[in-house]
Protein backbone atom coordinates (compact mmCIF):
# COMPACT_ATOMS: atom_id res chain seq x y z
CA UNK A 1 0.00 0.00 0.00
CA UNK A 2 1.31 3.17 -0.90
CA UNK A 3 1.10 6.36 1.83
CA UNK A 4 -1.25 9.01 1.33
CA UNK A 5 -0.18 11.35 4.14
CA UNK A 6 3.51 11.43 4.67
CA UNK A 7 4.53 13.87 7.72
CA UNK A 8 8.08 14.38 8.49
CA UNK A 9 9.72 16.49 10.96
CA UNK A 10 6.81 18.29 11.66
CA UNK A 11 6.57 21.36 14.09
CA UNK A 12 4.13 24.08 15.12
CA UNK A 13 4.47 26.59 17.70
CA UNK A 14 0.95 29.18 17.61
CA UNK A 15 1.99 33.18 17.00
CA UNK A 16 2.56 33.97 20.37
CA UNK A 17 3.08 31.03 22.23
CA UNK A 18 6.49 29.53 23.49
CA UNK A 19 6.02 25.71 23.46
CA UNK A 20 5.53 23.76 20.47
CA UNK A 21 2.00 22.46 19.97
CA UNK A 22 3.76 20.00 17.71
CA UNK A 23 7.44 18.44 18.42
CA UNK A 24 8.95 16.55 15.36
CA UNK A 25 6.10 14.63 14.22
CA UNK A 26 7.07 11.94 11.66
CA UNK A 27 3.83 10.26 10.75
CA UNK A 28 3.07 7.93 7.64
CA UNK A 29 -0.23 7.02 6.88
CA UNK A 30 -1.47 4.72 4.63
CA UNK A 31 -4.14 3.95 1.97
CA UNK A 32 -6.84 2.31 3.88
CA UNK A 33 -5.99 2.71 6.92
CA UNK A 34 -8.20 3.63 10.25
CA UNK A 35 -6.22 5.23 12.19
CA UNK A 36 -7.32 6.18 16.11
CA UNK A 37 -5.22 9.45 17.76
CA UNK A 38 -5.43 9.42 21.78
CA UNK A 39 -3.98 11.77 24.42
CA UNK A 40 -4.14 13.80 27.09
CA UNK A 41 -5.73 17.49 26.39
CA UNK A 42 -3.00 19.86 25.24
CA UNK A 43 -1.22 16.90 23.64
CA UNK A 44 -1.38 18.49 20.16
CA UNK A 45 -4.15 16.22 18.80
CA UNK A 46 -6.31 19.00 17.28
CA UNK A 47 -3.51 20.45 15.73
CA UNK A 48 -1.87 17.61 13.50
CA UNK A 49 -5.78 17.26 12.29
CA UNK A 50 -5.85 20.76 11.52
CA UNK A 51 -2.04 20.38 9.70
CA UNK A 52 -3.59 17.87 7.70
CA UNK A 53 -6.05 19.59 6.49
CA UNK A 54 -4.15 22.62 5.58
CA UNK A 55 -5.94 24.48 8.21
CA UNK A 56 -2.50 24.91 9.46
CA UNK A 57 -0.25 27.10 8.17
CA UNK A 58 -3.15 28.91 5.91
CA UNK A 59 -5.38 29.77 8.97
CA UNK A 60 -3.13 29.96 12.12
CA UNK A 61 -0.34 31.67 12.49
CA UNK A 62 2.66 30.69 13.46
CA UNK A 63 6.09 28.82 13.13
CA UNK A 64 6.18 25.74 10.53
CA UNK A 65 8.92 23.46 10.12
CA UNK A 66 9.11 20.42 8.40
CA UNK A 67 6.47 18.54 5.92
CA UNK A 68 2.83 17.40 5.33
CA UNK A 69 2.11 15.72 2.18
CA UNK A 70 -1.80 14.47 1.66
CA UNK A 71 -2.24 12.81 -1.45
CA UNK A 72 0.94 14.25 -3.36
CA UNK A 73 0.10 17.56 -2.74
CA UNK A 74 2.39 20.10 -0.38
CA UNK A 75 -0.07 21.44 2.54
CA UNK A 76 2.37 24.60 2.34
CA UNK A 77 2.07 25.17 -1.16
CA UNK A 78 -1.75 24.23 -1.50
CA UNK A 79 -4.62 25.79 -0.59
CA UNK A 80 -7.39 24.75 2.13
CA UNK A 81 -9.79 24.88 -0.88
CA UNK A 82 -7.53 22.30 -3.09
CA UNK A 83 -7.05 20.42 -0.20
CA UNK A 84 -10.58 19.79 0.32
CA UNK A 85 -10.75 17.35 -2.81
CA UNK A 86 -8.36 15.43 -0.77
CA UNK A 87 -8.95 15.45 2.72
CA UNK A 88 -12.52 15.61 4.12
CA UNK A 89 -12.74 17.44 7.89
CA UNK A 90 -15.49 16.81 10.50
CA UNK A 91 -14.82 19.01 13.48
CA UNK A 92 -15.57 18.58 17.57
CA UNK A 93 -18.84 21.57 17.65
CA UNK A 94 -20.89 19.88 14.86
CA UNK A 95 -22.81 23.30 16.07
CA UNK A 96 -20.45 25.59 14.54
CA UNK A 97 -19.87 23.75 11.17
CA UNK A 98 -23.37 24.23 9.80
CA UNK A 99 -23.32 26.91 7.08
CA UNK A 100 -27.06 26.19 5.97
CA UNK A 101 -30.55 26.49 7.47
CA UNK A 102 -31.42 22.87 5.57
CA UNK A 103 -29.47 19.63 5.72
CA UNK A 104 -29.86 19.27 1.77
CA UNK A 105 -28.26 22.62 1.12
CA UNK A 106 -25.73 22.27 3.82
CA UNK A 107 -24.15 18.81 1.67
CA UNK A 108 -24.64 21.24 -1.33
CA UNK A 109 -22.55 23.72 0.00
CA UNK A 110 -19.43 22.12 -0.53
CA UNK A 111 -20.54 21.10 -3.93
CA UNK A 112 -21.36 24.16 -5.02
CA UNK A 113 -17.94 25.71 -4.07
CA UNK A 114 -16.36 22.79 -6.46
CA UNK A 115 -18.58 24.28 -8.82
CA UNK A 116 -20.29 20.61 -10.30
CA UNK A 117 -23.32 20.84 -12.80
CA UNK A 118 -26.65 20.20 -10.47
CA UNK A 119 -27.45 16.60 -11.52
CA UNK A 120 -24.18 15.51 -10.07
CA UNK A 121 -24.72 17.49 -6.81
CA UNK A 122 -28.22 16.02 -6.81
CA UNK A 123 -26.32 12.44 -7.02
CA UNK A 124 -23.60 13.01 -4.70
CA UNK A 125 -25.82 14.70 -2.06
CA UNK A 126 -28.52 11.67 -2.15
CA UNK A 127 -25.29 8.79 -1.98
CA UNK A 128 -23.49 10.60 0.81
CA UNK A 129 -27.27 10.79 2.77
CA UNK A 130 -27.52 6.87 2.33
CA UNK A 131 -24.04 6.02 3.03
CA UNK A 132 -24.41 7.94 6.70
CA UNK A 133 -27.90 6.61 6.99
CA UNK A 134 -30.11 9.64 7.26
CA UNK A 135 -31.60 10.77 4.25
CA UNK A 136 -34.91 10.64 6.36
CA UNK A 137 -33.10 13.73 7.09
CA UNK A 138 -32.57 15.70 3.81
CA UNK A 139 -35.60 18.26 3.84
CA UNK A 140 -35.08 18.94 7.88
CA UNK A 141 -33.88 22.42 9.57
CA UNK A 142 -30.56 21.55 10.58
CA UNK A 143 -30.69 23.91 13.77
CA UNK A 144 -33.42 21.22 14.92
CA UNK A 145 -31.45 18.33 14.99
CA UNK A 146 -30.02 16.01 17.38
CA UNK A 147 -26.69 16.07 18.34
CA UNK A 148 -25.70 12.91 16.49
CA UNK A 149 -27.61 13.71 13.48
CA UNK A 150 -26.17 17.12 13.41
CA UNK A 151 -22.30 15.05 13.87
CA UNK A 152 -23.75 12.77 10.78
CA UNK A 153 -24.49 15.55 8.99
CA UNK A 154 -21.41 17.09 9.71
CA UNK A 155 -19.82 13.28 8.08
CA UNK A 156 -22.50 13.35 5.36
CA UNK A 157 -21.09 16.92 3.60
CA UNK A 158 -17.35 16.02 4.42
CA UNK A 159 -18.01 12.66 2.52
CA UNK A 160 -20.54 14.55 -0.38
CA UNK A 161 -17.16 15.63 -1.51
CA UNK A 162 -15.74 12.10 -2.06
CA UNK A 163 -12.54 12.64 -0.33
CA UNK A 164 -9.90 9.72 -0.12
CA UNK A 165 -9.47 10.68 3.54
CA UNK A 166 -11.60 11.82 6.04
CA UNK A 167 -9.96 13.51 9.59
CA UNK A 168 -12.68 13.47 12.01
CA UNK A 169 -11.73 15.36 15.40
CA UNK A 170 -13.64 13.81 18.50
CA UNK A 171 -16.74 13.44 16.56
CA UNK A 172 -18.60 11.54 19.05
CA UNK A 173 -18.07 14.10 21.57
CA UNK A 174 -21.20 15.03 22.53
CA UNK A 175 -23.30 11.68 21.75
CA UNK A 176 -24.45 9.07 24.07
CA UNK A 177 -22.87 5.32 23.38
CA UNK A 178 -25.80 4.54 21.25
CA UNK A 179 -25.01 7.68 18.86
CA UNK A 180 -21.23 6.95 19.20
CA UNK A 181 -21.53 3.59 17.79
CA UNK A 182 -23.93 4.60 15.23
CA UNK A 183 -21.38 7.18 14.07
CA UNK A 184 -18.20 4.32 14.39
CA UNK A 185 -20.54 1.95 12.30
CA UNK A 186 -20.88 4.40 9.62
CA UNK A 187 -16.95 5.06 9.41
CA UNK A 188 -16.30 1.49 9.49
CA UNK A 189 -18.22 1.13 6.80
CA UNK A 190 -16.85 4.30 4.94
CA UNK A 191 -13.37 2.71 5.62
CA UNK A 192 -14.09 -1.09 4.33
CA UNK A 193 -16.86 -0.41 1.43
CA UNK A 194 -15.84 2.90 0.04
CA UNK A 195 -12.11 2.54 0.48
CA UNK A 196 -11.78 6.09 2.15
CA UNK A 197 -8.31 6.19 4.73
CA UNK A 198 -9.85 7.42 8.66
CA UNK A 199 -7.64 9.54 11.19
CA UNK A 200 -10.03 9.93 14.03
CA UNK A 201 -9.10 11.78 17.08
CA UNK A 202 -11.21 10.43 20.43
CA UNK A 203 -11.10 10.16 24.09
CA UNK A 204 -13.36 7.33 24.38
CA UNK A 205 -10.47 4.52 23.67
CA UNK A 206 -12.90 1.23 23.97
CA UNK A 207 -13.69 2.47 20.28
CA UNK A 208 -10.79 2.90 19.19
CA UNK A 209 -9.85 -0.28 20.09
CA UNK A 210 -12.39 -1.83 18.80
CA UNK A 211 -12.44 0.24 15.24
CA UNK A 212 -9.07 0.77 14.81
CA UNK A 213 -6.33 -0.93 12.64
CA UNK A 214 -3.66 1.74 13.87
CA UNK A 215 -3.37 3.42 17.53
CA UNK A 216 -1.45 6.53 18.07
CA UNK A 217 -0.98 8.13 21.40
CA UNK A 218 0.39 11.90 21.60
CA UNK A 219 1.62 13.98 24.82
CA UNK A 220 3.10 17.13 24.88
CA UNK A 221 2.95 17.56 21.01
CA UNK A 222 4.70 13.89 20.09
CA UNK A 223 3.80 10.48 19.22
CA UNK A 224 4.71 8.93 22.17
CA UNK A 225 3.99 4.89 21.09
CA UNK A 226 2.06 3.81 17.42
CA UNK A 227 1.48 0.58 16.32
CA UNK A 228 -1.59 -2.39 16.09
CA UNK A 229 -3.94 -1.40 18.94
CA UNK A 230 -2.65 -4.58 20.99
CA UNK A 231 0.40 -3.32 20.40
CA UNK A 232 -0.21 -0.20 21.80
CA UNK A 233 -2.28 -1.80 24.41
CA UNK A 234 0.35 -3.53 25.99
CA UNK A 235 1.86 -0.43 26.91
CA UNK A 236 -0.26 0.27 30.20
CA UNK A 237 3.08 1.06 31.54
CA UNK A 238 2.97 4.03 29.20
CA UNK A 239 -0.75 4.89 28.85
CA UNK A 240 -1.49 5.03 32.83
CA UNK A 241 0.60 7.81 33.47
CA UNK A 242 -1.02 9.64 30.40
CA UNK A 243 -3.94 9.27 32.14
CA UNK A 244 -5.52 6.61 29.58
CA UNK A 245 -7.36 4.36 30.86
CA UNK A 246 -7.46 1.09 28.95
CA UNK A 247 -11.34 -0.59 27.85
CA UNK A 248 -11.81 -2.89 30.53
CA UNK A 249 -11.38 -6.00 29.15
CA UNK A 250 -7.68 -5.23 28.27
CA UNK A 251 -7.33 -4.47 31.68
CA UNK A 252 -8.49 -7.73 33.28
CA UNK A 253 -6.54 -9.51 31.05
CA UNK A 254 -3.06 -7.16 31.94
CA UNK A 255 -4.47 -7.98 35.53
CA UNK A 256 -4.15 -11.34 34.58
CA UNK A 257 -1.12 -11.01 33.46
CA UNK A 258 0.59 -9.32 36.41
CA UNK A 259 -0.71 -12.50 38.02
CA UNK A 260 1.48 -14.82 35.90
CA UNK A 261 -2.18 -16.59 35.27
CA UNK A 262 -2.16 -15.33 31.32
CA UNK A 263 0.43 -14.66 28.52
CA UNK A 264 -1.51 -14.84 25.15
CA UNK A 265 -2.64 -11.33 23.44
CA UNK A 266 -4.69 -8.63 24.66
CA UNK A 267 -8.00 -8.76 24.09
CA UNK A 268 -9.80 -5.70 22.82
CA UNK A 269 -13.79 -7.23 23.02
CA UNK A 270 -16.17 -8.89 24.69
CA UNK A 271 -16.25 -12.02 22.53
CA UNK A 272 -12.31 -12.27 22.79
CA UNK A 273 -12.20 -11.31 26.75
CA UNK A 274 -14.74 -14.40 27.22
CA UNK A 275 -11.94 -16.81 25.10
CA UNK A 276 -9.07 -15.36 27.47
CA UNK A 277 -11.25 -16.31 30.72
CA UNK A 278 -12.51 -19.57 29.92
CA UNK A 279 -8.65 -20.53 28.69
CA UNK A 280 -7.59 -19.32 32.17
CA UNK A 281 -10.54 -21.08 34.13
CA UNK A 282 -9.78 -24.26 32.14
CA UNK A 283 -5.73 -23.97 32.98
CA UNK A 284 -6.53 -23.22 36.19
CA UNK A 285 -9.20 -26.10 36.71
CA UNK A 286 -6.06 -28.72 35.05
CA UNK A 287 -3.83 -26.86 37.26
CA UNK A 288 -5.91 -28.14 40.20
CA UNK B 1 -37.91 29.95 20.14
CA UNK B 2 -39.24 33.31 19.95
CA UNK B 3 -41.92 34.72 17.28
CA UNK B 4 -38.96 36.15 14.90
CA UNK B 5 -39.91 36.78 11.43
CA UNK B 6 -39.66 33.14 9.64
CA UNK B 7 -40.46 31.41 6.90
CA UNK B 8 -43.84 29.73 6.83
CA UNK B 9 -43.93 26.78 4.56
CA UNK B 10 -46.95 26.94 3.23
CA UNK B 11 -48.51 26.39 -0.60
CA UNK B 12 -50.28 29.26 -1.59
CA UNK B 13 -50.08 31.66 -4.86
CA UNK B 14 -47.49 34.34 -3.06
CA UNK B 15 -45.24 31.32 -1.54
CA UNK B 16 -44.80 30.20 -5.18
CA UNK B 17 -43.86 33.39 -6.41
CA UNK B 18 -40.16 34.35 -7.28
CA UNK B 19 -38.36 36.02 -5.12
CA UNK B 20 -37.55 38.25 -7.53
CA UNK B 21 -41.26 39.40 -7.98
CA UNK B 22 -41.85 39.34 -4.09
CA UNK B 23 -38.47 42.24 -3.86
CA UNK B 24 -40.46 44.40 -7.01
CA UNK B 25 -43.91 44.08 -4.84
CA UNK B 26 -42.16 45.59 -1.98
CA UNK B 27 -40.22 48.22 -4.16
CA UNK B 28 -43.36 49.10 -5.99
CA UNK B 29 -45.60 49.14 -2.82
CA UNK B 30 -42.68 51.89 -1.70
CA UNK B 31 -42.59 54.15 -4.94
CA UNK B 32 -46.84 53.97 -5.00
CA UNK B 33 -46.36 55.07 -1.00
CA UNK B 34 -43.95 58.33 -1.86
CA UNK B 35 -46.55 59.08 -4.80
CA UNK B 36 -49.69 59.27 -2.69
CA UNK B 37 -50.09 62.66 -0.87
CA UNK B 38 -53.75 61.76 0.55
CA UNK B 39 -53.36 59.61 3.88
CA UNK B 40 -56.58 57.74 2.95
CA UNK B 41 -55.13 56.32 -0.46
CA UNK B 42 -51.89 55.03 1.53
CA UNK B 43 -54.19 53.41 4.04
CA UNK B 44 -55.95 51.79 0.89
CA UNK B 45 -51.84 50.33 0.14
CA UNK B 46 -51.63 49.22 4.03
CA UNK B 47 -54.86 47.16 3.42
CA UNK B 48 -53.89 45.65 0.42
CA UNK B 49 -50.83 44.34 2.49
CA UNK B 50 -52.89 43.16 4.71
CA UNK B 51 -54.98 41.31 2.41
CA UNK B 52 -51.23 40.41 0.77
CA UNK B 53 -50.82 38.60 4.03
CA UNK B 54 -53.93 37.06 4.28
CA UNK B 55 -53.95 35.38 0.97
CA UNK B 56 -50.78 33.62 1.76
CA UNK B 57 -52.28 32.47 4.94
CA UNK B 58 -49.68 34.10 7.24
CA UNK B 59 -51.38 36.98 8.77
CA UNK B 60 -51.43 35.07 12.30
CA UNK B 61 -47.41 35.72 12.03
CA UNK B 62 -47.78 39.09 10.17
CA UNK B 63 -50.29 41.03 12.39
CA UNK B 64 -47.74 41.16 15.63
CA UNK B 65 -45.33 42.72 13.97
CA UNK B 66 -47.73 45.36 11.67
CA UNK B 67 -49.02 46.27 15.74
CA UNK B 68 -45.04 46.90 16.25
CA UNK B 69 -44.78 48.94 13.74
CA UNK B 70 -47.93 50.64 14.81
CA UNK B 71 -46.63 51.69 17.95
CA UNK B 72 -43.28 53.08 16.61
CA UNK B 73 -45.38 55.14 13.71
CA UNK B 74 -47.87 56.42 16.74
CA UNK B 75 -44.13 57.66 18.53
CA UNK B 76 -43.48 58.83 15.09
CA UNK B 77 -46.91 61.41 14.95
CA UNK B 78 -45.79 62.35 18.93
CA UNK B 79 -42.56 63.78 17.42
CA UNK B 80 -43.72 65.18 14.40
CA UNK B 81 -47.03 66.62 15.02
CA UNK B 82 -46.07 69.61 17.52
CA UNK B 83 -43.48 71.05 14.79
CA UNK B 84 -45.61 71.92 12.09
CA UNK B 85 -46.60 75.37 12.52
CA UNK B 86 -49.00 76.23 8.98
CA UNK B 87 -53.02 75.97 8.81
CA UNK B 88 -55.40 76.12 11.15
CA UNK B 89 -55.68 75.25 14.48
CA UNK B 90 -57.72 71.93 15.28
CA UNK B 91 -57.11 72.00 19.16
CA UNK B 92 -54.21 72.16 22.20
CA UNK B 93 -53.50 69.02 23.61
CA UNK B 94 -53.43 71.54 26.87
CA UNK B 95 -56.29 74.03 26.21
CA UNK B 96 -55.98 76.71 28.73
CA UNK B 97 -52.64 77.60 28.59
CA UNK B 98 -52.38 76.71 24.90
CA UNK B 99 -49.60 74.05 25.28
CA UNK B 100 -49.28 71.54 21.84
CA UNK B 101 -50.99 73.03 19.36
CA UNK B 102 -52.28 70.95 16.40
CA UNK B 103 -52.97 72.27 13.08
CA UNK B 104 -55.30 70.13 10.04
CA UNK B 105 -52.03 70.43 8.22
CA UNK B 106 -49.83 69.14 10.80
CA UNK B 107 -52.09 65.83 11.41
CA UNK B 108 -52.25 65.23 7.62
CA UNK B 109 -48.82 65.49 7.40
CA UNK B 110 -47.92 63.33 10.23
CA UNK B 111 -50.49 60.99 9.38
CA UNK B 112 -48.98 60.31 5.89
CA UNK B 113 -45.34 59.69 7.03
CA UNK B 114 -46.79 57.03 9.84
CA UNK B 115 -49.25 56.17 7.47
CA UNK B 116 -45.91 55.75 5.03
CA UNK B 117 -43.95 54.19 7.42
CA UNK B 118 -46.14 51.50 8.39
CA UNK B 119 -46.99 50.73 4.45
CA UNK B 120 -43.77 50.28 3.29
CA UNK B 121 -42.34 48.71 5.98
CA UNK B 122 -44.71 45.94 6.56
CA UNK B 123 -44.22 43.92 3.28
CA UNK B 124 -40.91 42.87 4.48
CA UNK B 125 -42.58 40.41 7.56
CA UNK B 126 -44.65 39.27 4.30
CA UNK B 127 -42.00 38.62 2.40
CA UNK B 128 -39.38 36.77 5.05
CA UNK B 129 -42.18 34.56 5.83
CA UNK B 130 -43.36 33.76 2.38
CA UNK B 131 -39.88 33.91 1.11
CA UNK B 132 -36.92 31.00 2.08
CA UNK B 133 -33.81 32.47 2.61
CA UNK B 134 -31.65 30.62 0.30
CA UNK B 135 -34.04 31.18 -2.49
CA UNK B 136 -33.52 35.23 -2.05
CA UNK B 137 -30.04 34.51 -1.86
CA UNK B 138 -30.15 32.60 -5.31
CA UNK B 139 -31.78 35.58 -7.08
CA UNK B 140 -29.63 38.11 -5.22
CA UNK B 141 -26.44 36.41 -6.62
CA UNK B 142 -27.70 34.98 -9.69
CA UNK B 143 -29.82 37.60 -11.23
CA UNK B 144 -29.08 40.76 -9.65
CA UNK B 145 -25.18 39.80 -9.88
CA UNK B 146 -24.63 40.53 -5.44
CA UNK B 147 -21.00 38.48 -4.83
CA UNK B 148 -22.27 35.35 -3.25
CA UNK B 149 -19.63 36.84 -0.09
CA UNK B 150 -22.54 39.70 1.03
CA UNK B 151 -25.15 37.92 -0.07
CA UNK B 152 -23.71 34.22 1.92
CA UNK B 153 -23.17 37.03 5.17
CA UNK B 154 -26.91 38.06 5.43
CA UNK B 155 -27.79 34.56 5.34
CA UNK B 156 -25.16 33.42 7.79
CA UNK B 157 -26.25 35.89 10.07
CA UNK B 158 -29.60 34.87 9.70
CA UNK B 159 -28.93 31.04 10.82
CA UNK B 160 -27.08 32.18 13.71
CA UNK B 161 -30.07 34.15 15.36
CA UNK B 162 -31.24 31.00 16.71
CA UNK B 163 -27.94 29.26 17.90
CA UNK B 164 -27.41 32.86 19.89
CA UNK B 165 -30.57 32.75 21.69
CA UNK B 166 -30.31 29.35 22.48
CA UNK B 167 -26.39 30.57 23.75
CA UNK B 168 -27.76 33.51 25.52
CA UNK B 169 -30.78 30.85 27.46
CA UNK B 170 -27.90 28.57 28.77
CA UNK B 171 -25.63 31.82 29.78
CA UNK B 172 -28.40 33.18 31.86
CA UNK B 173 -29.36 30.31 33.45
CA UNK B 174 -25.38 29.67 34.09
CA UNK B 175 -25.21 33.23 35.85
CA UNK B 176 -28.20 32.38 37.42
CA UNK B 177 -27.76 29.71 39.15
CA UNK B 178 -24.55 31.31 40.63
CA UNK B 179 -27.10 33.77 41.84
CA UNK B 180 -27.02 36.42 39.48
CA UNK B 181 -29.81 38.62 39.76
CA UNK B 182 -31.48 39.48 36.02
CA UNK B 183 -34.62 40.39 37.03
CA UNK B 184 -35.30 44.44 37.43
CA UNK B 185 -37.75 46.84 36.13
CA UNK B 186 -35.30 49.58 36.50
CA UNK B 187 -33.74 50.13 32.90
CA UNK B 188 -30.91 51.61 34.06
CA UNK B 189 -29.62 48.90 36.43
CA UNK B 190 -30.71 45.95 33.22
CA UNK B 191 -27.74 48.07 31.13
CA UNK B 192 -25.30 47.18 33.85
CA UNK B 193 -26.88 43.31 34.38
CA UNK B 194 -26.83 42.89 30.52
CA UNK B 195 -22.44 43.06 30.86
CA UNK B 196 -22.15 39.76 32.45
CA UNK B 197 -24.26 37.98 29.71
CA UNK B 198 -23.33 40.03 26.80
CA UNK B 199 -19.42 39.11 27.11
CA UNK B 200 -19.28 35.69 27.65
CA UNK B 201 -22.00 36.10 24.48
CA UNK B 202 -19.78 38.07 22.53
CA UNK B 203 -16.54 35.66 23.02
CA UNK B 204 -18.64 32.50 22.36
CA UNK B 205 -19.89 33.96 18.91
CA UNK B 206 -16.49 34.90 17.88
CA UNK B 207 -15.23 31.32 18.68
CA UNK B 208 -18.25 29.67 16.90
CA UNK B 209 -17.45 32.22 13.85
CA UNK B 210 -13.96 30.82 13.69
CA UNK B 211 -15.37 27.46 13.90
CA UNK B 212 -17.63 28.23 11.34
CA UNK B 213 -14.80 29.56 8.49
CA UNK B 214 -12.54 26.36 9.11
CA UNK B 215 -15.67 24.66 8.22
CA UNK B 216 -16.11 26.85 5.47
CA UNK B 217 -12.72 26.80 4.20
CA UNK B 218 -11.92 22.87 4.09
CA UNK B 219 -14.56 22.85 2.15
CA UNK B 220 -13.54 24.72 -0.46
CA UNK B 221 -14.92 28.19 -0.09
CA UNK B 222 -13.70 30.18 -2.41
CA UNK B 223 -11.64 28.56 -4.59
CA UNK B 224 -13.31 30.12 -7.31
CA UNK B 225 -16.06 30.12 -9.97
CA UNK B 226 -18.92 28.40 -8.37
CA UNK B 227 -22.40 26.77 -9.22
CA UNK B 228 -25.77 26.62 -7.30
CA UNK B 229 -27.81 23.47 -6.54
CA UNK B 230 -31.40 25.52 -5.79
CA UNK B 231 -32.50 27.33 -8.93
CA UNK B 232 -35.45 29.62 -8.84
CA UNK B 233 -37.57 30.20 -12.39
CA UNK B 234 -39.69 32.39 -13.18
CA UNK B 235 -43.12 31.53 -14.70
CA UNK B 236 -46.03 33.29 -16.10
CA UNK B 237 -47.58 34.33 -12.95
CA UNK B 238 -44.56 36.00 -12.04
CA UNK B 239 -44.71 37.96 -14.88
CA UNK B 240 -48.32 38.55 -14.90
CA UNK B 241 -47.75 40.22 -11.23
CA UNK B 242 -45.00 42.34 -12.33
CA UNK B 243 -47.06 43.97 -14.84
CA UNK B 244 -50.08 44.27 -12.72
CA UNK B 245 -47.76 46.43 -10.21
CA UNK B 246 -46.18 48.12 -13.07
CA UNK B 247 -49.43 49.36 -14.63
CA UNK B 248 -50.53 50.11 -10.72
CA UNK B 249 -47.43 52.37 -10.11
CA UNK B 250 -48.01 54.00 -13.49
CA UNK B 251 -51.46 54.69 -12.94
CA UNK B 252 -50.54 56.18 -9.54
CA UNK B 253 -47.69 58.25 -11.19
CA UNK B 254 -49.77 59.85 -13.69
CA UNK B 255 -52.84 60.37 -11.67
Amino acid sequence: MSSIIKISGLTFVYQGSKVPALDQINMDVKQGDFIGIIGPTGAGKTTLALCMNGVIPHFYPGDFYGSVWVDGKDTVENDCAVLAGSIGSVFQDPEAQMVAMVVEDELAFGLENLNLPRHEMERRITEALEITGISHLRYHSTSRLSGGQKQRVAIASAIALHPKILVLDEPTSELDPQGTEIVYDTLKNLNENHGITIIVIEQKIQYLAQYCSRLMVMDKGKIVIEGSCREVLARQDILKPLGINCPPVTQLAHMLKERGLYHGEYPLKVDEAYMVISKVLQDWGNFK
Amino acid sequence: MPALVEYIPKDTLVHRLNPITKILWTLAVLSVCFILQEPLAIFIVLLSNILVAWLSGVLKQVIPAIIGLFIFSLVLILFQIFFVKEGNTLFYVIPFINLGRVTDVGLKFSAVLALRMLATTSTIPILMTTTQMKDIIVVLTEKCRVPFKYSFMLVTALRFIPTFIEEMDQILQAQRSRGYETDTSNPFKKLFIIIPLAIPLLILSVKKAEKMAISMEVRGFGAGPRSYYNRVDMKKTDYAVIALLGTITLAVLIM
